[in-house]
């Protein structure tokens, strides 16, 4: 894959949290490329960095070391004004919780990024968002009125609504149970297949993972190993090979 | 459970800093009133309120209150006193208020308020209130003598020519002695001038006549059984006291005095504490709403709904305690500087040692934890009734009680403080202006009560012109969020600035009812001259004024106070012509020409008041005795002129006194008013100093100031309380932010820039403060307005709103609330946005 594919590019970032003898190195030196377009899923123990990797990549925050690209744009050199300019304009976000403002509708919700912008949304492509999350007769309900599965819908509605160049969801599905993770997961799939998206997913769910294209492993801080069009049952083989896999190796 | 609310405290410093503010305010005022009227009025007593006479002797006074001048007897009553059995001496004694003393550069001396007397000589050393400190006893009319404080303050030396005013004429004498008071009297304290018996009589009084008898017993008598048996002697024309009643006297007019002004203090205290309660029922409300789990989980650990209670009302006592400290401390600290300004002011006011009394300590005590515990109460009996399985759940509400019963009761408190509005504007008068404040402050708590009600649709339609972009939107919705924790903040500020604007809009209608009638009673080419020093002043003004070129008349009016039955009333004697030409009077019936045979003439709601028609007779009480007077006409209510009308010679002939209290001068025609001025000014200035000579407008100014000085002091006070309103509106705003750190982080991470976020809270205060503001104004203008459709013929004729005086009180909230939003968003800002969306 050609640098002029990513939408994302980690190079060589680091993040190191305390000092001295506690150091830890949440990151170590770690690299990579999300393509565009495609569903990327990054998967690791508890603890691993995963979350840590998302943020930096988002933009959320700074790594100790190295560089993040968004697209050719460098993460880590742009003012926190711009930045989070660059965060309501070309980047989406789904939490695995606490996604929605209480105060406004599900439809306020979803125009919110845009509302902070102070853009008009594209009506077809909001009709099509909608559409594709099908709550269109929920729109006007407050997050208190939805369930957890519907309220991770409109987060993912609201993540894709600026047509951003990259959605990050940080275990979008960690609080839900399977029906409702299906909705959301086949949200993104669709998302990425019919729309052309690019989303880069944390889970440490594999049969969530078997949604993506490819999945990243991610233990200690380091890139372990890549899987291509994962399935549930090799996803979870590579899990287990890395567990087996002392960690002094590294 | 005081330990858990005492580190709860602790770990919720923030929280807890402006309860914290609010409390002590409110108790600083209370306990600030206390020790200075217990510190000043036990100096006071300690050396005021003491006799050296065993018995005074004093004439009975036919008028209860409000003397201008002590009723005066003649001399033959000592020397009936001194016949009595067990007397050993009874000296007559003359000692008057109004006295004006100037410096050598003929300026007034400044007394800070204090009055200076004049006085005979004593004339037995054993009952004297003062006594020679250096020279000789003054005798004649050319000697004079002072306190020796004074004399030095103004900078007299034995020998020097002093000169001074009464009311009975300007007075240029050598001072031959300095004298000091002996222990007592009751002019203790203030400057005092003293002359031989005859001569203080003749300049003082300008006739003859005593205030007092002074009586020493004889040794060995009892004086409570010889003052019954001067009681019983002379009858009940005398008011017979031993030191002992005297003493008691004093202290009881020291108290009434100083009363005044402490109840004002409390007032305020009241306010304060008021208006700070609402701000600590919030913030328990928060603070037990964001603590929910961690007070469940309590409950599931075993602890009973009393002990979690219970944790939440240690933590009001924790604040209760500190707040109440803080103001007791800081009120000592206002008292002393209070104390201290006097001590600057080189007064010889007693400086007895500060009185921080029990009482005041308990008192202080009391309400501020009384006040903290009472407000946090909802918010503990919440707190007790969260369930224990809430430990286990996601997302805790407190159960909150539903709005329905409170609005129910807010309806019906609407609906009676309706009736009593209705009520009183039919009544009118001074029952009318009784039932509409009752019915506003009725009014009050209705929509207090009612207020979450209204605050969703007051703020929806406030916010209207503020746009629908996103930042504001959010703002309003948080405001609308939490309908009781917005009505209770913006309602602390309601309170505050009804009553500024009731203030405001009052003090416009009495401005403009002033300038009102005194543009309609006098004409242009009037003038009037008052004196700056003293009430009354010589009739040598008058007779000296007449003869200045340019004037054509002078029009004199006396005045003093009387009573009839138990109303109050100012008597005036007005010299012919005064009700037709300088002074423009409508009669609603009879005329002027009535005065001329000796009847009375009375304003309207005096006559109303005293249900007097035309014809009828009353009797008049003043200081002389009760005089049969009958009713010959009726005035349109006048501002001028509202008392009871007599002529001169009716005046003197119910023994009103023969001095001066205002004078109409008409300027001849041809003649500039300002020229004539000059020439007045010029003939009196150098004998008179504190003689005033104004024209029409001038007048006017002046008769505005006593508004202005009430509006500038209650309108400190007031703003005071509004400071305490607006403190609750950033804590308001900064609780809310802290309770809703996941949000904002949220917010943050998909976008909103700072400026963005601090809008949204600019927004937020900018909707509370103006729920707040505008149902204060209203309810403030509408009180006014009534009160003054109450009191049309009581002085506020006309009625003015200052409407841009409204609007700029409306802005400056607004202007306040972006100031209050600062602190609340910088923190807000701050919250680093991992954190925040990681956060429990
Ligand atoms: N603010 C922080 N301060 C110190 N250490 C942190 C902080 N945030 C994360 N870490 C550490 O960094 C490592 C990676 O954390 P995280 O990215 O949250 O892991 P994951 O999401 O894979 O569970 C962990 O060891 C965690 O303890
Ligand atoms: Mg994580």
């Amino acid at each position: 894959m050609g640098v002029a594919d990513a939408a994302v590019r980690a190079v060589g970032v680091w993040k190191r949290y305390g000092g001295g003898q506690t150091q830890v190195n949440a990151l170590a030196d770690v690299s990579a490329d999300f393509g565009k377009g495609r569903f990327t899923a990054i998967m690791g123990p508890s603890g691993s960095g995963k979350s840590t990797l998302l943020h930096c990549l988002a933009g959320l925050d700074k790594p100790s070391d190295g560089s993040v690209f968004l697209g050719d744009v460098d993460l880590t050199k742009v003012p926190e004004k711009q930045l989070t300019h660059l965060r309501r304009d070309r980047i989406g976000f789904v939490f695995q919780a606490f996604n929605l403002v209480p105060t406004l509708t599900a439809l306020e919700n979803i125009t919110l990024p845009l509302d902070l912008a102070g853009r008009k949304p594209d009506q077809d492509w909001l009709t099509t968002v909608i559409d594709t999350i099908g709550l269109t007769d929920r729109l006007s309900h407050k997050p208190s009125e939805l369930s957890g599965g519907q309220q991770q819908r409109v987060a993912c509605a609201r993540a894709l609504v600026s047509r951003p160049d990259v959605v990050f969801a940080d275990e979008p599905t960690g609080n839900l149970d399977s029906r409702s993770s299906a909705d959301v997961l086949d949200f993104l799939h669709r998302s990425v297949r019919d729309f052309g998206q690019t989303v880069v997913m944390v889970t440490h769910d594999p049969s969530a993972a078997s949604y993506s294209d490819r999945v990243l492993f991610l233990a200690d801080g380091t890139l372990q190993s890549e899987l291509i069009d994962p399935t549930a049952e090799s996803v979870l083989d590579t899990m287990k090979k890395l567990d087996s896999a002392p960690a002094e190796q590294h | 459970m005081f330990k858990l609310g005492l580190r709860s405290v602790l770990a919720h410093r923030l929280r807890f800093v402006l309860c914290t503010v609010a409390v002590t305010l409110g108790v600083a005022f209370a306990g600030g009133a206390m020790v200075f009227t217990d510190t000043l009025s036990h100096a006071l007593k300690k050396n005021y309120a003491v006799s050296t006479a065993d018995i005074t002797v004093t004439p009975s006074s036919p008028i209860e209150t409000g003397t201008d001048r002590p009723p005066t007897f003649q001399a033959g009553l000592a020397d009936r006193i001194a016949a009595i059995p067990g007397v050993a001496s009874a000296a007559s004694q003359l000692l008057v208020s109004d006295v004006e003393i100037l410096t050598p550069d003929g300026k007034p001396l400044e007394n800070y308020g204090l009055t200076s007397f004049g006085a005979s000589w004593p004339r037995d050393a054993r009952v004297a209130p003062f006594k020679l400190v250096d020279g000789t006893p003054p005798s004649g009319r050319n000697e004079l003598a002072l306190d020796d404080s004074t004399a030095s303050r103004a900078g007299y030396a034995i020998g020097d020519q002093v000169r001074i005013v009464t009311p009975t004429q300007a007075v240029t004498a050598t001072l031959t002695a300095t004298t000091t008071p002996v222990a007592a009297g009751a002019a203790a304290g203030a400057p005092l001038v003293s002359f031989d018996g005859a001569t203080a009589q003749y300049l003082l009084l300008g006739q003859a006549g005593w205030t007092s008898v002074s009586v020493a017993v004889q040794p060995g008598s009892d004086a409570d059984a010889v003052s019954k048996a001067i009681a019983t002697t002379i009858g009940d024309s005398v008011k017979v006291r031993t030191a002992q009643q005297v003493t008691a006297d004093g202290e009881h007019s020291l108290d009434s005095t100083f009363g005044g002004f402490s109840t004002v203090l409390v007032v305020f205290a009241c306010l304060a504490l008021f208006v700070g309660t609402f701000l600590i029922v919030n913030t328990f409300a928060m603070v037990v709403a964001q603590r929910s789990r961690e007070l469940a989980m309590l409950r599931a650990i075993g602890a009973s709904r009393g002990q979690v209670t219970g944790t939440v009302v240690a933590e009001s006592v924790v604040i209760g305690i500190l707040g109440s400290t803080l103001g007791l401390l800081i009120g000592i600290g206002v008292a002393v500087g209070i104390r201290f300004t006097y001590q600057l002011l080189d007064l010889r006011i007693p400086t007895a040692s500060l009185q921080v009394s029990p009482a005041t300590i308990i008192v202080c005590y009391v309400i501020g934890i009384g006040v903290t515990v009472a407000a946090a109460a909802p918010a503990a009996r919440r707190a007790g009734k969260l369930p224990p399985i809430a430990a286990m759940r996601d997302d805790v509400t407190v159960p909150e009680r539903s709005l329905l019963a409170r609005i129910s009761i807010g309806g019906f408190v609407l609906l009676m403080a309706v009736l009593l509005y209705a009520v009183g504007l039919n009544a009118g008068g001074t029952p009318g202006v009784v039932l509409i404040t009752l019915g506003a402050g009725t009014g009050v708590i209705a929509i207090v009560m009612l207020s979450p009600l209204l605050s969703r649709y007051v703020v929806r339609a406030l916010m209207y012109p503020f746009g629908r972009k996103a930042p504001v939107t959010l703002g309003r919705r948080n405001a609308e969020r939490n309908p009781r924790r917005t009505s209770a903040t913006a309602s602390a500020l309601m309170i505050s600035v009804s009553l500024i604007c009731g203030l405001m809009v009052i003090a416009a209608s009495a401005k403009a009812s002033i300038n009102q009638s005194i543009a309609d009673a006098l004409g242009t080419s009037s003038i009037l001259i008052t004196s700056g020093g003293t009430p009354t002043f010589s009739t040598q003004i008058g007779d000296r004024t007449a003869q200045v070129p340019g004037v054509q008349s002078v029009h004199r009016v006396r005045q003093e106070s009387g009573q009839v039955g138990k109303v109050s009333v100012r008597v005036s004697g007005v010299s012919d012509g005064t009700l037709d030409g300088p002074v423009t009077t409508t009669f609603d019936a009879g005329s002027a020409a009535v005065l001329g045979s000796g009847q009375a003439v009375l304003p309207r709601n005096l006559a109303t008041t005293l249900g007097l028609t035309v014809g009828k007779t009353f009797d008049l009480a003043t200081t002389t005795g009760k005089h049969r007077l009958t009713v010959g006409g009726i005035l349109a209510p006048n501002r001028q002129l509202n008392a009871v009308l007599l002529s001169l010679p009716a005046y003197q002939k119910i023994g009103g006194p023969v001095t001066d209290n205002l004078l109409y001068v008409e300027v001849a025609q041809g003649n500039q008013v300002a020229e004539v001025r000059t020439g007045i000014l010029d003939q009196l200035k150098k004998d008179y100093p504190s003689i005033e000579v104004r024209d029409q407008q001038a007048y006017a100014a002046t008769a505005r100031e006593p508004v202005n000085g009430v509006l500038a002091a209650l309108g400190f006070l007031l703003a005071l309380a509004i400071l305490i309103a607006l403190l609750g509106i950033v804590n308001t705003l900064a609780l809310g932010v802290v309770e809703r750190t996941r949000e904002i982080g949220l917010l943050r991470a998909i976008g909103m820039d700072r400026p963005q976020l601090n809008r949204m809270l600019r927004v937020e205060s900018i909707a509370i403060t103006l729920l707040g503001a505008l149902l204060g104004v209203v309810i403030g203008v509408v009180f006014a307005a009534s009160v003054q459709s109450s009191m049309v013929d009581d002085g506020l004729a006309v009625r003015d709103i200052p409407v841009l005086q409204l609007v700029i009180a409306v802005a400056a909230a607004a202007l306040f609330a972006v100031l209050a939003a600062v602190w609340p968003s910088r923190r807000a800002a701050r919250l680093d946005v991992l954190r925040a969306i990681a956060s429990e």
